[in-house]
């Protein structure tokens, strides 16, 4: 049992995430879709297939972890869509194919593929699981609901703030490599 | 309202300041960082030094047609290094074919690749590169010691190498024709002599 201000905090923030990654997969189809065939894990022939459905089922994951019936569901295809993404992700690093976008993050936060990608997803599958744990019935009132529009909205600065500095890392190492 | 309520109020409100300042400041970062990006085609301290006559470098293309490289000529040649494999190549090929329609005139494109046949052939028809010189085979990337791809050279019609580099994008593959321009063959080359010039 967790409780209601943990599991609405968490799955909150995760369905932000969600949302915003669908729409910019959406809002870049073609560059989404040239991305998938970098990670050169699927037929061609699919990739345009693939390319509309990994955001529609981003969207799907996310609205379902903001109805509080769903919530269940939602954080365990959320946790089950960051395991795909983080086999795609190792894969490739096995491979050796650092140098391709992991289109993980919007437009003008381009980065190559490594490891703090996987302790990244590591993170919101811990999240994930968390929000699958059946929560306690508390009732919530006024400093409950504050606290949980704190978190979200310090939680997501945060995440922000992190994706902005590993984007910020490679460009940092081009121009001190000399 | 108790005290310990109050004092949990202001320090998440601090909190969420706080972290809205950093996300500010490492997108201020970003900003910057995007903004001196094209500092250039970076070179690789190999090969033939800038300004200094290009190897001259026989070698045919994918029809056995012969191709010269680095004699003179009526018009400059580009060299553009590539691989199938390469993401960030096939990225830049727009940008390389309209770079090749703007400089028609006084320049000559040519796609020096290596490898794999039947990829090749696919990135050809991918990319409409029927027309274009393209050769396949390792002498010109060995003779002008090329490592990392995707990676340019620009010889004018005088077979005088002007500018190379490792070009990631469309700003670099310019910074070529800029360095041409001004004489000068990087970006780095241009901030290491500035100090010494002003002294």
């Amino acid at each position: 049992m967790i409780h209601p201000i943990l599991a609405l905090s968490l799955s909150l923030f995760l369905a932000v995430i969600l949302l915003s990654a669908a729409s910019h997969k959406l809002r870049a189809r073609d560059r989404f879709a040239r991305q998938l065939a970098d990670y050169a894990l699927l037929p061609e022939s699919t990739i345009g297939w693939a390319a509309r459905l990994l955001p529609a089922l981003e969207v799907l994951v996310g609205v379902a972890l903001l109805v509080p019936a769903l919530r269940t569901v939602g954080a365990i295809a959320a946790a089950l869509l960051l395991v795909l993404y983080s086999a795609a992700i190792a894969i490739n690093l096995l491979r050796g194919r650092r140098d391709i976008d992991c289109g993980c993050s919007g437009p003008g936060l381009e980065r190559p593929l490594g490891a703090p990608l996987i302790v990244r997803n590591a993170v919101l599958l811990g999240m994930a699981a968390l929000v699958a744990l059946p929560a306690s019935h508390a009732a919530l009132h006024g400093f409950g609901l504050f606290l949980i529009a704190a978190c979200v909205a310090t939680g997501l600065m945060l995440y922000t703030a992190t994706e902005g500095l590993l984007a910020n890392q490679p460009r940092l190492d081009s121009l001190s490599r000399r | 309202m108790d005290v310990a309520l109050i004092s949990q109020i202001l320090l998440w409100i601090v909190v969420m300041v706080l972290a809205f300042v950093v996300m500010a400041l490492i997108r201020q970062v970003g900003v910057l960082h995007s903004r001196i990006a094209p500092a250039g085609a970076l070179i690789l301290d190999k090969g033939v030094a800038v300004s200094s006559p290009a190897p001259q470098v026989t070698a045919a293309d994918r029809h056995e047609r012969p191709v010269n490289i680095g004699y003179k000529g009526e018009k400059g040649q580009l060299l553009f290094f590539l691989s199938p494999t390469c993401p960030i190549c096939k990225s830049l090929l727009p940008s390389l074919r309209s770079l090749a329609r703007s400089y028609r005139e006084d320049l000559d494109v040519i796609y020096v690749s290596d490898g794999d046949a039947s990829s090749q052939q696919a990135l050809i028809a991918e990319h409409g590169l029927e027309h274009a010189t393209y050769v396949v085979g390792p002498e010109i990337g060995m003779t002008y010691q090329v490592g990392k791809l995707p990676y340019a050279v620009l010889i004018d019609a005088d077979g005088v190498l002007r500018a190379k580099g490792l070009v990631n994008n469309r700003e670099h593959l310019e910074s070529l024709f800029e360095a041409q321009a001004m004489g000068v063959g990087s970006l780095q080359e241009y901030m290491q002599d500035k100090p010494r010039a002003a002294q």
